[in-house]
C-alpha cells in the first residue's frame, strides 16, 4: 500500500508538473490548454528521432535528446502563443479552449503523418536503475520526477513571490485589466505562462513517456487529462491546488488503479471531478474568482 | 420565396441529388468510406445543436455515439426488429445526454465542458472493461434485406435526410427559439417566459438523441464491435473539429467537413502521395491545419463559404429599407410634427382600478442598495413615466418587475402576487417589456425574435414541435399570424426575413416593442425605448405610445430619458434617484419640482433640456 502510494506521487509529480503547464495559462489567460500534453510529446518525437537519425552531424544522447525536448516544448509553447493565442485574446473562453484543442489535433496528427502510427520506443533518459520502496519497484525517472516536480514547485514559488517579473505576472493572473492599467506588460506574461507550460511539457513527456513504455501520438494527451483532473480539483487558478490535486489523482490512480482496476480509479476520479465542480466550482484551493 | 430561404434550399437540392447518384459514381469501398464519414456527420449534426445553437460545449459527443451503438446492438441483435433497436438508441442517447448536462444547471462555459469531459474519459473504458456491455458487441448476423453497401449507403442517407428536417424544425419551432435565446441572453430569457434550465437539458436530449441515431447506424454496419476507438476522446475533439470547420449552425457545411475529414482520406489512399508521404497519412494533419486556420481567422467555415456562394448566385440586387416603413400612426406624427412644441394638456391621474401596485420595494446587490422601500402604482390604461439619472433604478424595478433582481417587499399584479412567481411564468400573466440594451437575438431574423417573445403562449412541449405533432403545427400558425400582425402595426413587415443584427440600431428597437407586443401583454414595461431615435422618430413613437394604450387597451410604464416625450405621453410620473422615490405626480408637476431639476442636471430647469 505505502509502496503504490510512493509510486502514484511520482506518477503525480508528472500530473502536476502538467498541470502546473495548465495552471499558469489559465490564471494568465483565462483560456484552459488542451494542448500542453501534444506539445511536450511532439518534442519528445522530435529529440527521440534526432537521437536516433543524428541531424546536423551530431547524434545526441537519450539525456541530452530529453533535454532537446525540454527546449523544444518551450520553443512551441512560445510558437503557439504568438501564433494562435494571441489573436484570440478577448474571444470567448471557449474560443481558447477550441483552439488549444485543435493546436493539439494538429500536433498529433503531424506526429502521425511523420512518424506512423506503431508505438515509437521511448528509452529512460535518466538510465533504468530502481529500487525498492515499501514493497514497490521506483524507477529511476520516478525517482527524477518526485525530485524534479518538487524542484519545479519550489522554484516556481521563489520565483512568482521574491522576482519582480514574479509579482506582476501574480497582478496579471489576479486581474489583467487592472495590471495592464498599473504598468504591467501583461504580454509578457503570457509569453511567460505559455514558454514556462512548454518546458514543463517537456519536461513531463521526457520522463513520462518511459514510464508508459513507449511513446504514441494522443499517449501524453491522455495524462494530460489527469492532470487536468488533478488541476480543476485543486484549483484552476491555484498552483498549490493543482500540484496538491494532481498528487492525489497520482495516488487514487496508482492505489486503486493497481488494487482494483484503471476504470474503476477512472470512475472515482470522474466522481471527484464531478463533485468539486458542483460543489466548490472553483476547486479546493482555488479563488471563486476561477469561476468567472 | 423568401429570399434568404433561396440559397439553402438550392444549396439542399443540388447535395440531395448528389447523394442519390453518388454510388453510381463511386466504387465499393468508396462508398463505404462515405457511409462511415456520414455516420460521423450525423453525430456532428448532434454536436452543433449544442456548440452552434446553445453555445455549449460537448466533449462527450464520442461516448454518446458509442451509448447509440451499444444499445441498438444490444435490443438489435436480441432478435428484435432493427427500427425498435434504432428507436432505442436514440432514447439512450438523449437519455444519457441529459445526464451529462445535468451540471449545466449549476454551472456554466468552460466548467460544462469540463464535466462533459470527465464523462467521456470515464464512460469510454466501460465497453472494454465491462463484460456485460462487451458481450453485446459480439458478432451478429445483418438483416436479410441489408447486404450491400449501397443499401447502408442509403439507409446512411436517410437518416441524414431525417436529422436534417429535425434540425430544420427545431430552428422552425418553438424549442430551437428558445435555445438561442438561452445563448445569447440566457440572463433575460425569463421576460419571455422561459425557463433556462428545462432548455438546457432539451438540448442536450436533441443533441444526445441524434448522436445516439448517429451509433446506431454505426451499429448497423459492423457485424460486432470489437474496436471502441470510434468513441474515445480523439473522436470527441474530432467532431468538434469537424462542426468549427463546417461552420456552426449549417448542417450542410458540416456534412462537408465530415466526408473531408473522415472519407478523403482514405479513398485518396495510398495512390496519392504528398511530401513522400502517402496522403492517407498526411492529410489529417492538413485538415488539422484547416481547423487552426478557421479558429484563428474566426471565418464562418465551409458553410460560411456555401452560404455566400448561394447567395452570390440568386442574388437579385434588391435591399430593402432597413428602416420601418411609415405606418398611419408615423405618417399622422408628420402631419403633426409642426404642432410639436404645443405642450398638450396632461391628463391627471386616471380613475381606473390599480393594475400594478409595488409596495415597499427594495433590490440588494451584495453591498449595493439599488432599490430602497419603493412604493408605486400603475392604474389601468395609464403610460406611467419613470425618470431618474443614470444610477436610479429604473432599470432595476423593471427587473423586479420581471423576476430578474433579488427583490423583497411586495409587487401586486391584478390579484396576484408577483414576487412569488418564478420569473419565467410572470410573462404569462400578461407583463412584457423590453430592454435597455436590447433583449433579443441578434443572429436571428426579426419575426424569429417576434416569434421568440412569443414563447409563453407557446404551450406545447418542445419535442412535439420537432415532430410536428400534438398540436404545434396549428399553434405555429397561429404565432406565426400574430407576430404578422404586429409586425404590420409597426411597420416592420417587409422587414421581417432580415437579420435583426443587420438593422440600424433605432429599428431593432421598435422590433423590440413589436416583439413585446405580440406577447399580447396587459402591462408593457419599455426600458428606454427612444434611445437611439432620431428626434423625429421619438415624437412618432410618442404617438404609437397613445394608439398602443387606445386601440390595444395596454397599460405601460415607461423609463424615459426624453423629457418632451414623458411630458407630452404620460398620465404620471415618478422620478427616481439613488434607488429612492423623490417626487411623484403629473409629468408636469414632477418636472416643476427643483429636486428633480437637481438630480437631472444639477442645477437650470428642465425647459433648457434639448429635445
Amino acid at each position: 500500500m505505502l509502496g503504490e502510494v510512493v509510486v502514484g506521487l511520482a506518477i503525480g509529480s508528472a500530473y502536476s508538473m502538467l498541470a502546473v503547464a495548465v495552471v499558469l495559462v489559465y490564471s494568465s489567460t483565462r483560456v484552459l490548454s488542451l494542448a500542453a500534453g501534444e506539445i511536450g510529446a511532439f518534442a519528445l518525437y522530435a529529440g527521440l528521432h534526432w537521437h536516433e537519425d543524428g541531424l546536423l552531424g551530431w547524434h545526441p544522447t537519450v539525456l541530452e535528446a530529453g533535454l532537446i525536448a525540454v527546449l523544444l516544448g518551450g520553443a512551441l509553447g512560445l510558437l503557439v502563443e504568438r501564433v494562435v493565442m494571441r489573436p484570440l485574446v478577448g474571444r470567448p473562453p471557449l474560443d481558447g479552449l477550441v483552439a488549444t484543442l485543435a493546436v493539439a489535433l494538429f500536433l498529433a496528427l503531424l506526429e502521425l503523418a511523420l512518424y506512423g502510427i506503431d508505438p515509437f520506443a521511448a528509452p529512460s533518459p535518466v538510465g533504468d536503475g530502481s529500487f525498492d520502496v515499501f514493497g514497490s519497484t521506483l524507477t529511476a525517472p520516478e525517482i527524477t520526477l518526485l525530485l524534479l516536480a518538487a524542484g519545479v514547485a519550489g522554484g516556481l514559488w521563489l520565483f512568482l513571490t521574491r522576482t519582480r517579473f514574479g509579482l506582476a505576472t501574480r497582478a496579471t493572473t489576479s486581474d489583467p485589466t487592472v495590471a495592464r492599467l498599473l504598468g504591467v506588460k501583461v504580454n509578457r506574461v503570457y509569453v511567460f505562462a505559455w514558454g514556462t507550460a512548454g518546458l514543463l511539457a517537456g519536461a513531463a513527456a521526457a520522463l513520462l513517456a518511459p514510464i508508459q513504455g513507449s511513446l504514441t501520438p494522443f499517449s501524453l494527451t491522455t495524462a494530460l487529462l489527469s492532470a487536468l483532473a488533478g488541476a480543476v480539483i485543486g484549483g484552476l487558478d491555484s498552483l498549490g491546488g493543482a500540484i496538491v490535486g494532481s498528487l492525489l489523482v497520482g495516488v487514487v490512480n496508482g492505489v486503486v488503479g493497481s488494487r482494483v482496476d484503471p476504470t474503476t480509479s477512472a470512475g472515482v476520479v470522474f466522481a471527484g471531478v464531478l463533485a468539486v465542480l458542483l460543489l466548490r466550482p472553483q476547486g479546493l484551493l482555488g479563488s471563486t474568482r476561477a469561476t468567472a | 420565396m423568401r429570399r434568404r430561404e433561396l440559397p439553402s434550399r438550392l444549396g439542399l437540392l443540388l447535395a440531395l441529388v448528389a447523394a442519390l447518384v453518388a454510388p453510381l459514381f463511386l466504387g465499393v469501398a468508396q462508398t463505404s468510406y462515405v457511409t462511415t464519414a456520414l455516420t460521423l456527420g450525423i453525430v456532428a449534426l448532434g454536436l452543433d445543436v449544442l456548440v452552434g445553437t446553445t453555445g455549449q460545449l460537448s466533449l462527450a459527443h464520442a461516448a454518446l455515439y458509442g451509448v447509440g451503438c451499444y444499445a441498438a446492438l444490444g435490443v438489435g441483435t436480441r432478435g428484435l426488429v432493427w427500427p425498435l433497436a434504432f428507436l432505442t438508441a436514440v432514447v439512450a442517447g438523449a437519455a444519457v445526454a441529459v445526464v451529462v448536462g445535468l451540471p449545466s444547471l449549476r454551472i456554466r462555459g468552460l466548467q460544462v465542458a469540463i464535466a462533459t469531459l470527465a464523462f467521456q474519459v470515464f464512460a469510454q473504458q466501460i465497453p472494454s472493461k465491462w463484460a456485460g456491455v462487451k458481450s453485446v458487441g459480439q458478432p451478429f448476423e445483418r438483416p436479410s434485406y441489408l447486404v450491400d453497401e449501397t443499401h447502408f449507403y442509403y439507409l446512411t442517407i436517410g437518416c441524414v435526410a431525417l436529422v436534417m428536417a429535425v434540425l430544420a424544425a427545431l430552428r422552425r419551432t418553438r424549442g430551437g427559439r428558445v435555445l438561442l435565446a438561452v445563448r445569447d441572453v440566457e440572463a433575460r430569457a425569463a421576460a419571455f417566459g422561459i425557463a433556462t434550465g428545462p432548455a438546457k437539458l432539451f438540448a442536450y436530449g436533441v443533441s444526445g438523441g441524434i448522436a445516439g441515431l448517429g451509433g446506431a447506424v454505426f451499429a448497423l454496419q459492423q457485424t460486432g464491435v470489437n474496436d471502441t476507438t470510434p468513441f474515445i476522446l480523439r473522436n470527441s475533439l474530432l467532431l468538434i473539429a469537424i462542426v468549427v470547420v463546417g461552420g456552426a449552425r449549417s448542417p450542410l457545411g458540416i456534412l462537408v467537413a465530415a466526408l473531408l475529414v473522415q472519407a478523403l482520406p482514405p479513398i485518396l489512399g495510398s495512390d496519392f502521395d504528398i511530401l513522400g508521404k502517402p496522403a492517407e497519412q498526411v492529410l489529417p494533419a492538413t485538415l488539422a491545419l484547416l481547423l487552426l486556420v478557421s479558429v484563428v481567422q474566426q471565418p464562418r467555415g465551409i458553410g460560411g463559404v456555401l452560404r455566400d456562394l448561394g447567395a452570390k448566385l440568386t442574388d437579385t440586387g434588391e435591399r430593402p429599407s432597413p428602416r420601418p416603413a411609415p405606418t398611419d400612426a408615423v405618417a399622422s406624427a408628420a402631419r403633426a410634427r409642426d404642432l410639436r412644441d404645443v405642450p398638450r394638456p396632461l391628463k391627471h391621474r386616471l380613475p381606473t382600478p390599480s393594475l400594478l401596485v409595488a409596495k415597499a420595494v427594495s433590490v440588494r446587490y451584495g453591498g449595493v442598495q439599488a432599490l430602497v422601500d419603493l412604493d408605486l402604482e400603475v392604474r389601468r390604461s395609464e403610460i406611467v413615466g419613470l425618470i431618474g439619472a443614470n444610477g436610479a433604478g429604473k432599470s432595476t424595478f423593471f427587473n423586479a418587475v420581471s423576476g430578474l433582481a433579488p427583490t423583497t417587499g411586495s409587487i401586486r399584479y391584478r390579484d396576484s402576487e408577483l414576487l412569488a412567481l418564478p420569473a419565467a411564468s410572470r410573462s404569462a400573466r400578461g407583463v412584457a417589456r423590453t430592454f435597455q440594451d436590447m433583449g433579443l437575438v441578434r443572429s436571428d431574423t426579426v419575426r424569429e425574435n417576434v416569434l421568440l417573445a412569443q414563447t409563453w403562449i407557446a404551450a406545447y412541449p418542445a419535442v412535439a414541435g420537432l415532430l410536428a405533432l400534438g398540436g404545434s403545427v396549428g399553434t405555429e400558425r397561429e404565432l406565426r399570424r400574430r407576430a404578422d400582425e404586429a409586425l404590420e402595426l409597426f411597420g416592420l413587415t417587409h422587414l421581417a426575413e432580415e437579420r435583426l443584427g443587420d438593422l440600424p440600431y433605432g429599428t431593432m428597437r421598435i422590433v423590440e416593442i413589436a416583439a413585446a407586443v405580440a406577447s399580447g401583454p396587459d402591462l408593457l414595461l419599455l426600458d428606454e425605448a427612444s434611445a437611439g431615435l432620431t428626434p423625429d422618430e421619438a415624437h412618432a413613437l410618442g404617438d404609437r405610445f397613445q394608439a398602443l394604450r387606445d386601440e390595444l387597451g395596454l397599460t405601460l410604464v415607461v423609463i424615459e430619458h426624453h423629457v418632451p416625450l414623458i411630458a407630452r405621453t404620460c398620465d404620471y410620473c415618478y422620478c427616481l434617484e439613488s434607488g429612492a422615490l423623490i417626487a411623484q405626480g403629473t409629468p408636469a408637476e414632477v418636472v416643476a419640482q427643483p429636486r428633480v431639476v437637481e438630480s437631472f442636471l444639477g442645477r437650470g430647469t428642465l425647459e433648457e433640456v434639448p429635445a
